[in-house]
């Protein structure tokens, strides 16, 4: 009915559209808006076109002159790699011999499945860093998330680092900036998508990790994991509260507590530190909330912006803008989730991810294409690792908003892996999933129904949350293989497996109670980041998820164990003490091995690996005290928290999947593998430094041009 | 018919009266302002914001293509088919709006018409006063006789009776400024015609005078209308085209009105939050 009155109006509007005489042809500013910017869109299409067309012999003429012959020795078109992070053996080969992963069991049987080896020690950062370069560690630098400072003993972000500005122009309260801020990545080693860049071939590299700050190459590249948020920090949630009793410290994430007048709500949004003061302090974007209980809906006003919100439910991205002075403005995106409303107002906003489409920091090569991305599908999150897990350990999202903000962020990955695989019919396309990892260690405990975290954290959820997981990848699986053809190579792969964490080792209180690591006089614990720990009497101290450093004299700045025999000694006693270490309480070895740094072969950046890698026992991992530096007198500790499954242990006991439409010519390939054997496919001379070698069957894959191929 | 004449008429005079004595431009550019946010408004209250904003992004996305894949004739040929749907629904999403516009829009632009559409008469200026009889007259026997208000305008020939046309057509010529008038009496009826000879900048000029209750009045609202059963259907003078000069450049007013209105909608689109 009311189409039918619509039309009639439209229809009376025409008439009188066409009664008019030739001068009111103009009908104002709103036919003025669409002639003036279909036009513009007409006219720029236009020139593009033209350039395009006029530029496109010359381009060809100046890459022949160049010698560039690009895909001439290619034995394939594309590499299509989807990076499942953290995909777990086991499970896979029980999922697939239960018939549960259909597209992943016919990838097996059209090409290969394996086992694949991982790095030491067997965490994403080091073992996608190994992926890209082809390179154990001690070439390509990055041993751990974190780095030890050795002038502080404090932790630094091993991938990259943001300084600020060297130089500055002081204007009354303001200092201008007169340089670029220093963001400097610290992954050494070549990436295999360079290499055949050089060889003017193609990649389009999506969220793999290690990628922060993006290097330039032919393709384009989206950055993933250790992307930073807008605060410089690897992802800080914000959670409002008017529950006093919840206004703790949080890991992850900062809290902020607010109060309620009359359903309003007058708080903030915490941002970037306002560098461009002298005096420096934190940028607030100020925010009002309304909460109307009648109609159920929350009203947040924020940056200009007003979002209608029910409890319960994310609010899509929502951008957001901070105004340091001096006109500048830094762009973010965010989204907010009120988990409920009474008798406490409760809500969690995620970290403050770069706005792809006005990026503050370079998250994209070339700079554009994280603005393309963003204006074709609309925005998406640039932090590289967006999978809030901190939220639901520290109990301030669900289980369920949380899968739910992980299968966002998926989706979002998806839709860029596909529309890349459009786009790059020839070359690489590689693309990196977080979502495997997340919920894998989120909720490995449904599948130990012993595991302490059952007893005392949220238990919404079934085991079925990692059996749909995979499911969930399987069909992801083969709508990729859909969209391969015969000259195609398809890899899925995981950069480690997973096992249970049921038991934390607080390696830093095994080493005070054995008498390796001292504390201040009077002082029997220590807080977060070995505040209390004397280092001129301290031998070894444990940092990150699996190092152990000896403190040494000449390299850290209080060192006490002389190199040599000293430092061997030493190196031999912590080495019979740990290795085989038992969990009394449990029955257990809580450690299989130490990887010694002496062991590995040399390497640039050899000196940089911690002194031994803890290789835990499955159910085992460093406790979380541990990780933070804290020293107690507690050795081992039950998990009790969400995050109840980890990798960061024995590399031997996880090693990732590899699936490939091509038969492959070993069985026991390593994550080191796939550089080289990506640069092989095309048909380049694999460099000598490169550790791992290519493994598709090229026997294989000549007779495969006349069988079917995978996607049919 | 009346009654909006007399709305929208008011309504632009108000707008201009204080800037009758200054140039057109200065009444021009604060008409094109406040019709510009007037519509920047109805725009983003008759439009699909979210559909536009999504399409123009996705405008965005399809040039940029063009610059990412520039090596790649195949997807630029794609981008370019893509950005010219999307150019197209682009356009469909704007037509609601756009129709919702066109009345008022029509009646203010008929507004300015009168406003900014002529020149006054000059002194020893001379010009046509045409009147057009209703079908059922003849002019060759009707007897019609055109009295000038003053010695200020001078009916120069005796009335030029063309049957066809139904037209009656007499040249004056202007001999002082000033605001004039003619009277015509025909069957019994005197009907007058203002003749404008004014000097000010910014003034209103009818062209025109229309009967009653016609589709005609609502496009001449200038003057009280004649009345239905006048044996008259109109009385026009011939005033010249009035133009925007723009150093020394003579530019219709509806093209400056169509700047400067598309100016200032893109300029307050981001104050008013209006995707355009």
């Amino acid at each position: 009915m009311n189409n039918k009155i619509n039309i009639k109006i439209y229809l009376i509007l025409l008439v009188i559209f066409f009664c008019a005489f030739p001068l009111h042809a103009y009908v104002g500013p709103g036919a003025g808006f669409a002639f003036i910017s279909s036009f513009l869109v007409l006219f720029i299409t236009f020139f593009l076109a033209l350039f395009t067309f006029i530029a496109w012999p010359f381009r060809f003429l100046i890459k022949v002159l160049k010698g560039q012959k690009a895909y001439k020795k290619s034995r394939i078109d594309r590499m299509v790699i989807v990076g499942l992070d953290g995909i777990e053996p086991t499970l896979i080969e029980k999922y697939m011999a239960e018939g549960k992963l259909p597209n992943m069991s016919k990838l097996k049987d059209q090409g290969s499945y394996a086992r694949l080896d991982t790095t030491t020690p067997a965490i994403s950062p080091v073992a996608w860093s190994s992926f890209m370069t082809g390179c154990h560690p001690n070439k390509h630098n990055i041993f751990d998330f974190l780095s030890r400072n050795v002038k502080n003993y404090l932790p630094d972000l091993s991938s990259a680092k943001i300084g600020t500005p060297k130089r500055f122009l002081p204007l009354g309260k303001y200092k201008i900036p007169l340089s670029k801020p220093e963001i400097k990545g610290l992954r050494k080693s070549i990436p295999f998508w360079n290499i055949l860049g050089d060889e003017g071939i193609f990649s389009t590299i999506l969220r793999i990790p290690i990628t922060f700050p993006p290097e330039k190459f032919k393709g384009h590249l989206i950055s993933g994991m250790c992307a930073p948020d807008l605060k410089g920090s690897q992802g800080t949630f914000s959670f409002y509260t008017t529950d006093s009793a919840k206004t703790q410290k949080h890991e992850g994430g900062m809290i902020i507590p607010v109060k309620r007048s009359s359903n309003t709500i007058e708080t903030y949004i915490s941002g970037p530190v306002n560098s461009l003061l002298k005096k420096e302090k934190e940028l607030r974007l100020p925010m009002t909330i309304f909460v109307d209980k009648d109609k159920n809906n929350i009203r947040i006003e924020v940056s200009g912006e007003k979002i209608d919100l029910k409890p319960g439910t994310f609010s899509d991205w929502i951008r957001i803008k901070f105004r340091p002075g001096l006109g500048m403005k830094i762009r973010a995106i965010c989204r907010f989730y009120v988990s409920q409303t009474d008798p406490h107002f409760e809500m969690y906003l995620t970290p403050l991810n770069i706005d792809p489409e006005k990026p503050a920091l370079p998250i994209s090569h070339p700079y554009i294409y994280s603005v393309y991305l963003g204006k074709l599908i609309g925005s998406y999150t640039t932090l590289g690792e967006a999978d809030d897990t901190w939220a639901l350990n520290e109990e301030i999202l669900s289980e369920d908003s949380f899968i739910k903000l992980c299968y966002d962020n998926h989706k979002e990955s998806e839709d860029m892996l596909f529309n890349a695989m459009d786009k790059t019919k020839k070359g690489v396309v590689a693309c990196w999933f977080q979502i495997t990892d997340s919920i894998q260690h989120m909720f490995f405990r449904y599948l130990d129904k012993n595991h302490p975290a059952l007893k005392t954290g949220q238990t919404e959820k079934s085991v079925q949350v990692i059996e749909k997981l995979y499911t969930d990848m399987d069909d992801l699986v083969g709508r990729v293989m859909k969209q391969m053809n015969k000259n195609s190579l398809l890899v899925v792969m995981s950069d480690h497996g997973f096992k249970n964490f049921s038991r934390g080792f607080n390696l830093n209180s095994w080493l005070y109670l054995n008498g390796y690591l001292h504390l201040k006089d009077g002082k029997k614990e220590s807080d977060e980041w070995f505040k209390d720990v004397d280092w001129s009497k301290t031998k070894a101290y444990g940092l990150g998820l699996g190092g152990i450093y000896i403190n040494l004299k000449g390299r850290e700045a209080q060192g006490l164990v002389s190199p040599g025999e000293e430092l061997k000694t030493l190196k031999q006693e912590l080495n019979a003490k740990l290795s085989g270490l038992r969990d009394d309480k449990m029955g257990k070895v809580a450690i299989n091995k130490l990887y010694d740094r002496d062991e590995i072969p040399p390497g640039p950046y050899k000196s940089n690996c911690p002194d031994f890698i803890v290789g835990y026992n499955i159910d085992y991992r460093v406790s979380w005290d541990s990780v933070t530096g804290k020293v107690n007198t507690t050795v081992f500790e039950d998990n009790t928290k969400a995050w109840s499954g980890d990798h960061c242990i024995d590399p031997s006991i996880v090693p990732g999947v590899l699936f490939s439409s091509k038969k492959i010519n070993t069985k026991t390939p390593s994550i080191v593998d796939i550089a080289p054997t990506a640069l092989d496919l095309f048909g380049i001379d694999i460099p000598g430094h490169i550790d791992g070698r290519a493994i598709i069957d090229m026997s294989a894959l000549t007779s495969d041009k006349n069988t079917k191929h995978i996607g049919q | 018919m009346s009654i909006i004449n007399i709305f929208f008429g008011k309504l632009v005079e108000w707008i201009l009266f204080p800037f009758r004595g200054m140039s057109p431009w200065v009444g021009m550019i604060v008409l094109s302002l406040v019709t510009g946010i007037f519509m920047l408004l109805v725009f983003r209250l008759t439009s699909n914001q979210k559909g536009i904003k999504s399409i123009k992004n996705k405008i965005k996305a399809h040039i940029l293509e063009l610059r990412l894949f520039q090596d790649n004739l195949k997807i630029s040929l794609s981008s370019q088919g893509k950005i010219l749907k999307c150019n197209l629904k682009y356009i469909s999403c704007t037509m609601k709006p756009m129709l919702i516009m066109i009345i008022p829009l029509i009646l203010i632009l008929i507004q300015m018409n009168l406003w900014f559409g002529y020149k006054s008469f000059s002194p020893d200026q001379t010009a046509i006063l045409k009147v057009k009889l209703k079908d059922n007259y003849n002019p060759v026997e009707t007897d019609i006789i055109l009295i000038p208000s003053s010695s200020a305008i001078i009916v120069e020939t005796l009335p030029l009776r063309i049957e066809e046309e139904k037209e009656i057509d007499w040249r004056f010529s202007v001999k002082e400024n000033g605001v004039h008038h003619f009277d015509l009496k025909i069957g019994g009826w005197t009907i007058t015609k203002t003749v404008d000879a004014t000097t000010s900048h910014l003034r209103k000029i009818s062209t025109i005078k229309v009967r009653k209750n016609t589709l005609d009045q609502l496009f001449n609202p200038g003057e009280a209308p004649l009345l239905k059963d006048s044996p008259i259907k109109s009385i026009e003078l011939t005033y010249p085209n009035e133009s925007m000069n723009l150093f020394g450049w003579h530019i219709h007013w509806i093209i400056v009105y169509f700047a400067l209105s598309v100016i200032f909608g893109f300029a307050f689109k981001g104050l008013f939050g209006v995707e355009i």
